[in-house]
């Protein structure tokens, strides 16, 4: 029986801390070595990540840190808040360099440029451009409703926008700003490209999932979720599309034709709601984390089981990849960080 | 393995513009009272309260998917809400405000969206707020007061010391026509015990229908009834006010009647006449239970005809049914007693509205009845039967009313007595979205349906027909 068997991978953890507050989101540097956290009650920490961890909490946002996100190639990351503050930080420093409001309203989201010179905030109805350093670009004409999610494109010329009844996409390239609208009359709470640049996608509040097709325009619906369709997410080949809005998964194979008239692939595993999804950057794994406190590994290419499953001590709220793929962050709702690798068995 | 806290209340506070929300809402903010309260607004709000808890909202509307344009919902409040519970300090309220001008059913509906927020957030009461001083002028001409009147639980009406008894009486009683199962609260300058704000449990499945038991009596032809110990002579019947002015305070009240008058609505001629109904009859003595045991007799009077009499007219006749003339302020009649004893009378309205007393005497025993005078479009009915109800043939009726009439139906809330069903079956709604369950069981207890419904255009006989259609069939 030499020969042929693929090799199985499994979670295994390398420390825990306690950051004191609800884990919003978390985002990793590039190389691995520091984790920089958001808290729901507004702390923002930065960890290092050796054998052990070791946490340095940095600076806050009143009223609780609503985005975080690591500037591509650089040793900084952004964070912004319920306090309408956008931060950049410098993580060499563990200090804070720059801070602004982009506007009166809180700051939703935000996004890096996938080349890192360019960083997106969600200010209530505005949408603004900022250079790495916090120089003001550019700023969206107002939108008719709170923008709640940002992402841009792979190669990063277009910025799309998770709007009440619509998707926006700026074109971002060489100062040109025009928009396309993508319609669909319930409040979008994702926004998300594919990979291969062919599609974007958004859960939306109505219990639907749409993509449609950039080149055609072409509007897809995905039906049949439980409530608001709150995680979705590309893998890294652009070949599923993985959605949730309940305990289970549901995966959409773009493979051959695509997805539409056929059955989805779902995951199950979970007693409680999930939380939190990731894909594995450069690889086929998939994470989930749940309020009942399991983390699950998947590899949904090979099998609909959990390859693996670990507790941790609370409802799980974040669950990150490392960029190479080989580490996964998890926070919770009590306040935790844990950190696992991912090893061979 | 999860733990399930505790579900955080939610208040939808509403009310006209200046009807005092802000003055209500920084009173709740700066009393002591140890919770943590946050606060969600409308974008354009006027909450100046030093408070880290005050967050902007802004009308974000969206219909659920399910095919039903009233299933109108609240992304934004959605989206405000995750966020808040985001905090391990978790607060112990949420105050929503909405604008003057907001239909609060999709507030209240996002509260019945899924169970993710069902798990979460126990809506507690919608409280609206109205301005006495216009409340009569904003509801003759926007549709909005009457809206916000239908959808609330309790009402605070505010600003009393701008008005007088007798509007206030009128305000009430066109209140009571559109809502028969809120709380009525009046209120000066907003201020009001917080406890009877916060906490009021109108939306708790196993407090349901508690308030609503006045409401789900009988109906009369009379709101008011009060007994007198009268001696022999003239007695004075007076209305409020000086005669000879003829300001016509009461003309926009106008209303249906047996023998016909002109009634002009708003005629400022010096003309318009109205009439109030009232019945006299002889009790067995001044008290309460003779109230209760004359309340009979009263109805029956009260469907034979009226002898009108005008105003320093004589009512001599005992027990009769008359329409006394109101045609201005202070107008008088001579109540002519023969024989001393204990009388009731009995008052188509309350008869604060009009100021209408027996001079140099007051009731031994008074009582109000339940509100049956519909002057606008919104109503509230109520059905008390104690048949059970088939489970199947209910829901095709419920099914069948919410299809055809949800966006009609502000409110709706029951009580249910099912066959072979041990437990009461409790609803509550809003518009075609609403919460059911097995509550407790009937035990001893007389097993009865009540069910009450809010809305515009109800028709008592189409929903008597739709429950008769529900009936279990022994």
């Amino acid at each position: 029986m030499a020969g042929k068997q693929s090799l199985s991978f499994a979670l295994e953890p390398r420390g825990v801390l306690s950051f004191d507050d609800y884990v919003v989101d978390c985002a990793w540097s590039p190389d691995g070595a520091q984790l920089a956290l958001a808290g729901g009650e507004g702390k923002v920490g930065l960890v290092s990540v050796t054998d052990t961890l070791a946490l340095c909490s940095i600076g806050e946002h009143l009223l609780g840190t609503l985005a975080i996100a690591w500037q591509p190639r650089a040793q900084c990351f952004a964070t912004s808040g319920q306090d309408g503050a956008v931060a950049l930080w410098d993580a060499a420093a563990a200090a804070q360099v720059r801070r602004w409001k982009p506007g009166v309203a809180a700051t939703q989201a935000l996004a890096w440029s996938p080349g890192g010179d360019m960083l997106a905030a969600a200010a209530g109805k505005v949408v603004s451009l900022w250079s790495a350093s916090g120089e003001k670009l550019h700023a969206f004409a107002p939108a008719d409703s709170t923008a709640v999610a940002l992402a841009f494109d792979k190669p990063g010329t277009d910025i799309g926008v998770a709007l009440n009844g619509e998707i926006a996409v700026h074109r971002v390239e060489k100062s040109r700003y025009e928009t396309r609208r993508y319609k669909w009359p319930a409040p979008s709470l994702t926004v998300n490209f594919s990979g291969n640049g062919r599609f974007l996608a958004s859960g939306m509040a109505d219990g639907t999932l749409h993509f449609w097709n950039r080149s055609t325009g072409k509007d897809s619906q995905m039906r049949g979720y439980e409530g608001r369709v709150q995680l979705v997410g590309w893998s890294d080949n652009s070949r599923y599309l993985a959605s949730s809005a309940g305990n289970d998964v549901v995966l959409w194979d773009f493979s051959g034709r695509g997805p539409e008239g056929t059955r989805p692939i779902v995951l199950s595993g979970h007693t409680d709601r999930i939380d939190s999804f990731h894909w594995q950057p450069g690889g086929e794994h998939f994470l989930t984390g749940g309020r009942d406190w399991r983390l699950s590994l998947w590899r949904p290419a090979k099998a609909k089981q959990p390859i693996d499953v670990q507790m941790v001590d609370a409802e799980i709220s974040a669950v990150r990849w490392s960029q190479d793929g080989k580490r996964v962050a998890v926070g919770d709702k009590q306040g935790r960080l844990t950190v696992f690798d991912l090893v061979a068995r | 393995m999860s733990v399930t806290p505790s579900r955080v209340p939610v208040t939808v506070l509403t009310g006209f513009l200046g009807s005092g929300k802000t003055t209500l809402l920084n009173r709740i903010l700066s009393e002591k009272h140890g919770k943590r309260i946050a606060v969600i607004e409308n974008e354009f709000g006027e909450v100046g309260v030093d408070s880290e808890l005050v967050i902007g909202a802004e009308e974000e509307l969206f219909e659920t998917n399910n095919g039903c344009i009233c299933c109108t919902v609240r992304g934004d409040l959605i989206r405000i809400l995750g966020q808040l519970m985001k905090r391990r300090d978790r607060f112990d309220y949420i105050l929503i405000e909405t604008t003057g001008m907001a239909d609060p059913g999709p507030v209240a509906q996002t509260f019945f969206l899924d169970d993710e927020l069902k798990n979460q957030f126990q809506l507690d009461a919608i409280v609206t707020m109205v301005d006495a001083r216009h409340f009569e002028q904003h509801i003759d001409e926007l549709n909005e007061p009457a809206e916000q009147v239908a959808f609330a639980d309790l009402v605070l009406l505010n600003k009393t010391d701008l008005v007088d008894d007798a509007a206030l009486a009128r305000i009430e009683s066109r209140i009571r026509g559109i809502n028969g199962t809120a709380r009525i609260h009046r209120t000066k300058n907003a201020d009001v015990p917080i406890d009877q704000v916060l906490n009021v449990g109108a939306f708790d499945l196993n407090r349901a229908l508690a308030v609503d038991e006045a409401f789900l009596e009988p109906e009369y032809p009379f709101e008011w009834g009060g007994v007198y110990q009268l001696g022999a002579g003239d007695h004075l019947l007076k209305t409020a006010g000086e005669h000879g002015h003829h300001s016509h305070d009461h003309e926009h009240h106008e209303h249906a009647h047996d023998h016909d008058h002109d009634h002009e609505r708003g005629g400022h001629d010096g003309h318009a006449h109205e009439d109030l109904d009232l019945v006299l009859l002889p009790v067995a003595s001044a008290s309460g239970a003779a109230l209760n045991d004359a309340i009979e007799s009263a109805v029956r009077a009260f469907s034979e005809p009226a002898t009108v009499v005008i105003c320093h007219g004589a009512l001599e006749e005992v027990p009769a049914h008359y329409a006394i003339e109101l045609s201005h302020p202070g107008a008088d009649f001579r109540l002519k007693i023969t024989k001393p004893g204990a009388y009731a009378l009995f008052c188509e309205h309350h008869p604060a509205e009009f100021g209408l007393h027996l001079h140099g005497v007051q009731p031994a025993a008074e009582r109000r009845f339940a509100s049956h005078h519909h002057e606008d479009d919104i109503s509230s009915i109520g059905i008390t039967d104690p048949r059970p109800l088939d489970p199947t043939k209910l829901n095709q009726w419920l099914d069948y009313l919410l299809k055809t009439r949800g966006q009609d139906i502000f409110r709706m809330k029951g009580v249910l007595n099912i066959v072979n069903e041990d437990r009461r079956q409790v609803f509550h709604g809003v518009h075609m979205m609403f919460d059911a369950q097995a509550e407790r069981p009937w035990g001893q207890a007389q097993r009865v349906n009540r069910l009450v419904f809010i809305g515009r255009g109800l028709d008592r006989a189409e929903l008597e027909a739709g429950f008769e259609s529900a009936v279990a069939k022994p």
